[in-house]
C-alpha cells in the first residue's frame, strides 16, 4: 500500500490552500483559453512560463496541469457551439456536437462532454497513480541508447505520422533541431550558432518559439486571411441531458477513455488519433447510425470527449516516468521543469516523489474543479465568446510581451518573437506541422547528449544501438514507422495497377 | 510522400511562393552547414563530437529543402490542405499588427510596459479592425482604443509585477505606472 500512503501525501500537499488556489486558477484560466478561440494550453503555460522564477515548484506544476486539463473542457464548449474547435483534440467533437447544436441539443452535447471528460480525466488519473510507479521503476533500467530511441520514436511519430505530408513534417522537426543547437552544447560547453549574438549563449527561450508561432503568428494570419470569416453562435438552452442520452452516453464515455488512454502514454502525438479512432467505433457500434453526420448523434460526442481527456492524461505517464513530452503542452511542461532544474525521468519518482504525488492528487481534485466549472457555470464561459475579434486579438498580444520579455528581459527576444510569428504564418498558410518544432528544440538537445553518451558507452562505436535488445526493438519499430507506410502506398498502387 | 503519382495540373506561377519556401529550407540548411565548419569535433570517447549533430540537421534541411522544390516544380506540394481565410491577404492589415508589435518591442523599455503595450494593442485593434472591413472609428474610436487597451495593460502589468514578482520595465520607479 506504498502507492495509497504517498497519494495520501500527495492530497495533503496539493489540498492545502494556496495550492487549491492554484489549481482553481488554472482550471479557470484553462477553461477560459479553451473557450477562446486563437489561444490554447500550450501557448498560454508558455506565456506564464516566467513565473517559475518566483512560485515554488509544485505550485507551479499543480498551476500548469490545471490550465492543461481545463483548456480541453473549454475546448468542447467552442467546439459545439462555435463549430470552430478552440483545440485538435477537440475537432472531432465539433463535427457531432455542431450537429447537435444546430438542432437545438447543445445542452446534451455540452453536459455529455463535461461529465465524459470527467468521466475519463479520473479514471485516467486512476490509472496514472497505479501505473506510473511501475512505470518508472522499470524505466530506471533504461540505459542512454534506449532513451535516444525512445527520443527517436518520438520525432518519428510527432513528424512523421501527425501531419498530411512526412516532408512538411520533417522540414519543421528539423528547423526544430536547427533551433535547439544555438547556445551552449550540454557536454563539452561549446558555443554553436550563437553569430556572436550574446542573447543566444544561453539558447532560445521555448517561450519565444511558442508564443511567436502560436499567439503572433496566430494574430497576423487572422489579420491577413481571416477577416471576412464569418462565425454563428449557436443557441446554448438548458444543460442537461435526459434518460436515453445518458444510457447512450455513458458506454461511449468508457470506451472512449479506454482508446484514449494507450495512446497518451506512447509518443504519438497527443489526443489527434484516438479521438478520431472513437469517433470511428462509436459511428459503427451507434443504434442511432442515421444521426451521425445528419442530426448529431450524441456518441460522437461522448466518445472522442472521452478519449481527449483520457489520452491527455496518459502524457502525464512519459512525462514523469521518463521525461519524454507527447505533445506540445507536455514539452513545455518539461521546460517549466527544467527551468526549476528538475530533470522529469525515473528519478523524479524518488527525488522529486513529493511534487510528483502532489500533481496526480491535484489531478482528482482538479476534475471536480472543472466539472462544476463546466457544468453550471458554462454560460459564463460562453460569454467570453461575445468578445470582439479585434480586441481579443490585440489582448493577447499584451500577454505574449509579458511572456517573451518577463523571461529574460531582452527587447530583442520581442523582436525575434515578430520574426518567428511570421515564419508561423507562413507554416499555417502553407499546411506546416507547428508541434515538431517544439518537440524539436525541447527535445533536440536532450537527445543528442543521450545519443553521446550512448557512444561512449560503446567507446564510439555506433553498434550500441543494436547490441542491446530494448534499444534495437525500439529502432525496429522507429524504422517500421517510416518505412510502412511509404511500402503500403507502394502496394496499394501496384494493386491498383495490376486490378 | 507519393512523388511518382500524377501530378495534378497545377499552374506554375501557383507555386512559386512553394519553391520559395523549399529554397529558403535549403539556404537554412547550408548557412547551418557553413556554421558547423567553426564548430570543434573534439569527441573525447563518444566518437562524435559537438559538430556531429549540426552537420545532420543541415544535411537533412538541405536535402528537405531540395525535395520541397521538386515537388513544387513538379506540379507543387502533395497532400496539401487547403489554406482557411481568404485567397488573397489583406497585407495593410498584417503591416499594422506587425508594425504594433515592432514599436512595442523598441519602446517597451523607454516608455514603461502600459504605455507601450497600450499602443501596440491600438495599432493591432486598428489592423485587425480594418482586415474585417470596418472603419476605425475616428478620434472617438482612439480614445476607446486606447481606454481598452490601458484596462488590460495595467492590471496585467501589476498583477504580474506586483503579486508574481516578475520584472517587466515602468516609465517610473513607482511600480504603478
Amino acid at each position: 500500500m506504498d502507492i495509497w500512503n504517498q497519494l495520501l501525501q500527495g492530497f495533503a500537499t496539493a489540498g492545502t490552500p494556496i495550492n487549491l488556489m492554484w489549481a482553481f486558477i488554472g482550471c479557470a484560466i484553462g477553461t477560459a483559453v479553451g473557450v477562446l478561440p486563437g489561444l490554447g494550453p500550450a501557448v498560454t503555460v508558455a506565456m506564464l512560463l516566467p513565473i517559475t522564477a518566483q512560485v515554488e515548484p509544485t505550485a507551479s506544476m499543480i498551476f500548469f496541469a490545471g490550465i492543461y486539463y481545463g483548456a480541453m473542457y473549454g475546448g468542447s464548449t467552442t467546439s459545439i457551439l462555435l463549430n470552430t474547435p478552440g483545440e485538435t483534440g477537440t475537432m472531432v467533437t465539433a463535427l457531432e456536437g455542431f450537429k447537435m447544436a444546430k438542432n437545438g441539443r447543445a445542452g446534451a452535447a455540452l453536459a455529455t462532454s463535461a461529465i465524459g471528460s470527467f468521466v475519463a480525466g479520473t479514471i485516467a488519473t486512476v490509472l496514472v497513480t497505479l501505473f506510473a510507479p511501475y512505470m518508472a521503476e522499470f524505466a530506471v533500467k533504461l540505459g542512454p541508447p534506449e532513451y535516444f530511441m525512445l527520443m527517436l520514436l518520438a520525432f518519428t511519430t510527432v513528424s512523421a505520422v501527425l501531419g498530411k505530408s512526412m516532408l512538411r513534417g520533417m522540414t519543421a522537426l528539423f528547423i526544430g533541431l536547427a533551433i535547439g543547437l544555438v547556445g551552449l552544447d550540454q557536454i563539452t560547453a561549446q558555443v554553436r550558432y550563437t553569430g556572436g549574438v550574446p542573447e543566444f549563449l544561453d539558447g532560445i527561450e521555448v517561450v519565444l518559439v511558442a508564443v511567436g508561432l502560436f499567439a503572433v503568428g496566430e494574430c497576423m494570419y487572422t489579420a491577413l486571411y481571416e477577416g471576412k470569416s464569418k462565425k454563428e453562435l449557436n443557441r446554448m438552452g438548458s444543460v442537461h441531458m435526459n434518460k436515453l442520452e445518458w444510457k447512450r452516453s455513458w458506454p461511449a464515455w468508457l470506451r472512449g477513455t479506454a482508446i484514449g488512454f494507450p495512446f497518451g502514454t506512447i509518443p504519438a502525438g497527443g489526443s489527434e488519433i484516438p479521438t478520431f479512432l472513437s469517433y470511428g467505433v462509436e459511428r459503427k457500434l451507434s443504434k442511432f447510425k442515421s444521426e451521425f453526420g445528419t442530426t448529431g448523434a450524441i456518441e460522437g460526442v461522448a466518445g472522442p470527449e472521452a478519449a481527449n481527456n483520457s489520452a491527455v492524461t496518459a502524457t502525464l505517464v512519459p512525462l514523469l516516468t521518463l521525461g519524454i513530452p507527447t505533445s506540445v503542452t507536455a514539452a513545455i511542461l518539461l521546460s517549466a521543469l527544467q527551468n526549476y532544474g528538475i530533470n522529469a525521468g525515473p528519478q523524479l519518482f524518488q527525488t522529486s516523489s513529493g511534487l510528483v504525488w502532489a500533481l496526480i492528487a491535484s489531478l482528482y481534485i482538479g476534475n471536480v474543479m472543472l466539472l462544476v466549472l463546466n457544468l453550471p457555470l458554462v454560460g459564463l464561459w460562453v460569454k467570453l465568446l461575445k468578445i470582439p475579434r479585434p480586441q481579443l486579438y490585440a489582448g493577447i498580444l499584451i500577454f505574449a510581451t509579458i511572456g517573451v520579455y518577463g523571461m529574460r528581459q531582452s527587447s530583442f527576444d520581442l523582436f525575434l518573437m515578430l520574426g518567428i510569428g511570421l515564419v508561423g504564418v507562413v507554416m499555417r498558410r502553407f499546411d506546416f506541422p507547428t508541434a515538431p518544432v517544439i518537440v524539436g528544440m525541447i527535445l533536440g538537445p536532450m537527445a543528442e547528449a543521450q545519443m553521446r553518451n550512448a557512444l561512449s558507452i560503446g567507446e564510439g562505436k555506433w553498434s550500441v544501438f543494436i547490441e542491446r535488445p530494448m534499444s534495437a526493438s525500439l529502432l525496429a519499430v522507429v524504422l517500421a514507422i517510416l518505412i510502412l507506410p511509404q511500402v503500403w502506398g507502394l502496394a496499394k498502387r501496384w494493386a491498383a495497377r495490376a486490378g | 510522400m507519393d512523388s511518382s503519382s500524377a501530378a495534378p495540373p497545377v499552374d506554375r506561377a501557383a507555386t512559386w511562393p512553394q519553391t520559395l519556401i523549399g529554397s529558403a529550407a535549403l539556404l537554412l540548411g547550408a548557412g547551418l552547414a557553413w556554421g558547423a565548419t567553426g564548430i570543434s569535433s573534439e569527441a573525447g570517447y563518444a566518437g562524435v563530437g559537438p559538430n556531429f549533430l549540426p552537420w545532420v540537421v543541415s544535411v537533412v534541411l538541405m536535402l528537405c529543402g531540395a525535395w520541397l522544390i521538386l515537388e513544387a516544380r513538379t506540379g507543387g506540394w502533395r497532400q496539401l490542405e487547403p489554406p482557411s481565410g481568404a485567397v488573397a491577404g489583406d497585407w495593410g492589415a498584417l503591416a499594422w499588427v506587425a508594425g504594433g508589435v515592432a514599436l512595442n518591442a523598441a519602446l517597451l523599455t523607454r516608455v514603461g510596459f502600459i504605455l507601450s503595450c497600450t499602443l501596440c494593442f491600438m495599432l493591432a485593434v486598428r489592423g485587425l479592425r480594418g482586415s474585417e472591413g470596418k472603419t476605425h472609428g475616428g478620434a472617438k474610436g482612439l480614445v476607446l482604443d486606447f481606454v481598452t487597451g490601458f484596462l488590460i495593460a495595467a492590471p496585467a502589468f501589476w498583477l504580474f509585477t506586483q503579486v508574481l514578482g516578475i520584472n517587466l520595465p515602468g516609465l517610473t520607479d513607482t511600480g504603478w505606472l
